[in-house]
């Protein structure tokens, strides 16, 4: 109860920190996802490790108004459209500080393993603090990794974990962490991971006569991700934390299936790394700093040795880098009212061996002001962003100048302090500049630079409940979120000429209609027996509003499933744990023209696991043994990817945490 | 558990719809007469090129008529086709294959695999003489395919990416466009294989990047020029088939050319104007800037082709290049005739004339 207490005081107080208070909530039964005025969902360390997550995209399917477009296998790439707005208007917070690509503008997720994640969440909107980067504001939706390392209080002695996971399809997944207090309130730590996977699964090509099983190819994969975390706690409680991130990978692209073609050659390797430092302080009782700094560097290379040109094939190397700093300021003006203020700034380069090249250099300023009203049964957070963006690029031209102001309004309600009920709304208008790649991943035509950006309003209502009880159901939360986003000018590549020359252009109008509904009880069947049970769901309709002339007119957007959503039911008892995770989508257009050649089917997948902790003295063994898509479903959620069938996992982690 | 309930009735009707998807292809398909085919390129990766064939008796049009006939389909990329001694030879580009059925019943007979040594040497353009099949590949060759044996029986070397192919007397002509060149180091040459010994004799530098290719019936051939799209533009070129020399050049943008009593019959292409033209064969000046008389909208002519016997000209609509294609039939004065959509599939690419 006290626990619950300080998260109660984390929600309304909402003075910006931390991920101090964070740690120490998470891994309790939170109530925090069902009671802000903006849709908040969270995933916690125990449902991490139970439902099958290599990396944080598979996690983020179990959020409602979530699509994670997924070309298939541990290698494959996956990236986050939240309310059918694009993966492109969706920002990753890593431990507190964006994680950007200027160059395609969407993060893969599959490059981020939920081994070492201590919780994530999806903020619709705006993350609920106020003292909070600026660049923060300008996404549509916000997927937030905190890692276990921050958090002083928990390492007043050595720590360790160090573990193996080994599943169908050639996958290796080691991993091993460590965390060392040392003297004057330092805490040293380093994670590590490295995944080999051969991504060998069977499949089946459906062509009348020349329909055959077969097995995915050049769909290897080899990764290895650490990262170190220095966190120093001052006297003051004032805290600095040092990340440094390192990500190396080598990958056959499998591509997607072609009839009669079963050649695949492609090859892509990543190497990522990046430090970054945060310092908060409480400057005096009211009024706090968080100063956050950052260095990237992403480096891509391509390799099509079948590509038909006169250098022997392709050989694409870019590199990519990117300074950010950023300042925020927040202050408390009596019992109810509080303000921030932020301003960051990011320059962002990348270089090419591709001759011509643009070789672009974007410059972004963020500033931020952010206000937020709170009493007893009601709330109102509003907040205002300016961005200024300008891209100078070494050859051709570069894209005009640009300077927006785009707000978020978002309002919470309660009839009485003990009601169950809240009533909640929110307002929110961004706009993304078009990426590199959109700009000038080409010289071919000096259109490019013209484009304009791509604006996106969304509008939402919404009513949580939320209810202690004290029997076998202990807990129950539900929201139900009804939402219309509005996006203009959508930036869309199409082909022009022919198939193989493409342009980017701003033609689409798309209107989005849905409902989000998420719900999560847990309780205990008898003394010894503890149950919980999450589920998401979502009812969608986005639909392509650009000309009415056209054959598109009022058709689904591609890969927009109506209905889509997941479960989860995991029974507890002493050591073990057992459970049952579900996945389901509605059929999709896979075209913008909705004819039933279009049409690509709808599925689910259901997946079991069983965990058994062994209690020594000075460490734990846990052991989980899952199947994943027990049924063997056939299925694709990008055409002609298709997903692994049925698999198996087990994993040994030896832990004294 | 009760919670589940609603997610589950969903799933049912998932599956539903899922059934119900498998039922396509099983129409039967009507009897050709006397009509068209059209070849609808469909979207890249989408393994959804289709052939429509539209009867010129019942104005009907059948949509995926090779995969009606045969219940499979023909893959991805379909980029040109032509019925040649009884049979249709559809090129897969991007499937890496010939397929090769009976032109009046679309039946399939036999695919005549383009891969290579693990590549796909990108089958593109395709000619028919004296009992051969000609087809030009992305990797810089020309296959003579005999149509007896359905194989492969020589491979000649032209230059960079070669699209388009046109015959004139006993000669092939190949543009070579360098299109997939790195740092936009495009061709700009045509070569020339003489028929009789199936070898290149000579490449006639024309101008950068040369695509569309067409012979008229007095010795001269026209390349159409796209440029490398920055600073060299567009332009037409008229060759002179027996000396091999360039005899007249144009700065226009031209996407397809073809020949026509006398006359050129031009798209605009993507850098050039969205109407079909009507050009001299002497100065390239404009005989009609649109060839549509009667008001007819065409958003993205993609496909042209002539009816030489009657003038027909037909012009396939790309539109915006995802949703469904549309092929229009003019008369020679540019008057509508007919229209069918390519439905399900976009850019159709080219029509060919079937006749009993």
């Amino acid at each position: 109860m006290q626990l619950f207490a300080l998260q109660t005081c984390y929600a309304q107080q909402k003075d910006s920190l931390s991920p101090l208070k964070k740690v120490i909530v998470t891994g309790l039964k939170k109530t925090v996802d069902f009671t802000t005025p903006i849709p908040f969902q969270s995933i916690n360390h125990e449902t991490l490790q139970q439902i099958n997550a290599e990396s944080i995209a598979d996690a983020a399917k179990y959020f409602s108004g979530v699509l994670i477009k997924d070309y298939g296998g541990v290698g494959g790439l996956k990236t986050i459209s939240v309310r059918s707005l694009g993966a492109l208007n969706t920002s990753l917070l890593y431990d507190g500080i964006p994680v950007a690509d200027a160059q395609t503008g969407q993060i893969d997720l599959s490059k981020f393993s939920s081994t070492f994640v201590q919780s994530l969440e999806l903020s619709q909107a705006n993350p609920q603090q106020i003292l909070l980067p600026a660049r923060i504001y300008s996404a549509a939706a916000v997927l937030a990794v905190a890692t276990n390392t921050f958090n002083t209080k928990n390492f007043t002695q050595k720590k360790w974990q160090a573990g193996i996971k080994q599943g169908s399809f050639g996958l290796w997944q080691p991993f091993a962490g460590i965390y060392l207090p040392t003297s004057k309130s330092i805490v040293i730590s380093a994670n590590a991971e490295a995944i080999w996977s051969k991504g060998n699964y069977p499949y089946y090509i459906e062509n009348g006569m020349f329909s055959q099983k077969a097995y995915r190819t050049n769909s290897d994969l080899k990764s290895f991700q650490g990262e170190i975390n220095i966190v120093k706690q001052f006297k003051d409680s004032s805290q600095l934390q040092t990340k440094l991130w390192g990500y190396s990978s080598e990958r056959g692209l499998p591509g997607n299936i072609i009839f009669f073609n079963n050649i695949s050659v492609q090859r892509l390797w990543d190497k990522d790394f990046f430090v970054q430092s945060r310092y908060q302080k409480k400057i005096s009782e009211h009024t706090s700093l968080l100063v956050s700094a950052k260095y990237s560097s992403l480096f891509t290379r391509y390799r099509d040795p079948n590509f038909l040109n006169n250098a022997g094939g392709l050989d694409d190397r870019y590199t990519q880098q990117e300074i950010y700093i950023s300042a925020a300021v927040s202050h408390n003006f009596g019992k109810y009212f509080s303000a921030s203020l932020a301003s960051d700034f990011a320059s962002a380069h990348l270089s090419s061996n591709i001759v011509p090249f643009a070789t672009p250099t974007r410059n972004t300023w963020w500033n931020s002001i952010a206000l937020q009203y709170a009493r007893k049964l009601w709330q109102i957070n509003s907040s205002l962003l300016n961005t200024n963006v300008d891209d100078k690029t070494k050859i051709g031209p570069a894209a005009v100048h640009k300077n927006e102001f785009t707000p978020t309004i978002a309002a919470s309600y309660k009839l009485k302090v003990e009601s169950p009920f809240m009533f909640r709304a929110f307002y929110k208008n961004i706009f993304r500049l078009p990426t590199f790649n959109d700009l000038y991943y080409t010289y071919i035509s000096n259109v490019n630079p013209k484009l304009l950006p791509e604006y996106s309003k969304q509008y939402n209502v919404g009513i949580t409940y939320s209810k202690n009880f004290n029997s076998t159901l202990k807990q129950l939360s539900i929201s139900v979120d009804g939402y219309y986003n509005t996006i203009k000018d959508k930036i869309i590549a199409v082909p022009s000429q022919n198939l193989f020359v493409w342009t980017v252009t701003n033609l689409g109008k798309v209107h989005i209609k849905g409902i989000d509904v998420n719900a999560e009880a847990n309780g205990n069947l008898s003394p010894a027996i503890r149950w919980s049970v999450r589920i998401a769901y979502t009812l969608q309709q986005a639909e392509d509003v650009t000309d009415p002339s056209s054959s598109q007119y009022k058709n689904e957007i591609p890969y927009t499933p109506d209905n889509s959503g997941s479960a989860l039911a995991v029974l507890y008892y002493k050591n073990w744990s057992t459970g049952y995770s579900f996945l389901f989508s509605g059929m999709r257009y896979t075209l913008g023209e909705n004819n039933p050649a279009n049409e690509l089917s709808g599925w689910d997948t259901h997946d079991f696991f069983l965990t058994r902790a062994i209690k020594l003295s000075n460490f734990n063994i846990n052991i989980k043994a899952e199947i994943n898509n027990v049924f063997n479903e056939r299925y694709e959620v990008i055409r002609y990817y298709p997903m692994p069938g049925k698999s198996y996992k087990i994993s040994i982690t030896f832990i004294n945490l | 558990m009760g919670k589940i309930k609603v997610p589950l009735t969903v799933i049912a009707l998932v599956v539903i719809a899922s059934c119900s998807k498998k039922d396509s292809g099983k129409t039967t398909a009507p009897k050709i007469t006397t009509g068209v085919y059209s070849l609808n390129q469909g979207s890249y990766g989408a393994n959804n090129t289709t052939l429509t064939y539209y009867d010129f008796g019942s104005n009907v049009a059948t949509t995926d008529y090779y995969h009606n006939a045969n219940g499979f389909g023909l893959g991805d990329t379909g980029s040109d086709f032509i019925i040649y001694g009884g049979k249709i030879y559809i090129v897969m580009n991007v499937s890496g294959n010939v397929a090769v059925a009976d032109a009046l019943t679309a039946k399939y007979i036999d695919t005549i695999s383009f891969i290579s040594s693990g590549v796909n040497k990108g089958p593109e353009n395709i000619v028919g003489y004296a009992g051969n099949v000609f087809v030009s590949s992305t990797d810089g060759t020309v296959s003579v395919i005999d149509t007896n044996t359905l194989s492969i029986t020589k491979s000649i070397t032209v230059g960079s990416n070669p699209a388009q192919m046109a015959i004139s007397g006993t000669t092939l002509y190949v543009s070579n466009t360098g299109a997939f060149n790195t740092s936009y180091i495009y061709d700009s040459t045509v070569s020339v294989i003489d028929l009789g010994t199936l070898t290149e004799t000579k490449k006639i530098t024309v101008g950068t990047n040369p695509g569309s290719i067409a012979a008229d019936n007095s010795g001269n051939i026209y390349v159409a020029c796209t440029g490398d799209y920055s600073s060299v533009a567009p332009s037409l070129v008229k060759v002179n088939a027996s000396t091999n020399t360039v005899t007249f050049v144009a700065d226009t943008a031209v996407g397809i050319v073809r020949f026509y009593n006398n006359n050129l019959y031009v798209t605009g292409g993507y850098l050039g104007v969205a109407s079909v033209r009507v050009l001299s064969t002497s100065d390239f000046s404009a005989v009609k800037t649109n060839f549509v008389s009667d008001g007819t909208t065409i958003i993205t002519p993609y496909g042209l082709d002539i009816d030489n016997a009657t003038g027909d000209v037909y012009v396939g609509d790309a539109k915006d290049y995802v949703s469904s294609g549309t092929v229009f039939c003019f008369d020679k004065n540019g008057t509508k005739k007919f229209s069918f959509s390519t439905t399900p599939t976009a850019s159709p690419a080219k029509v060919v004339l079937i006749q009993r």
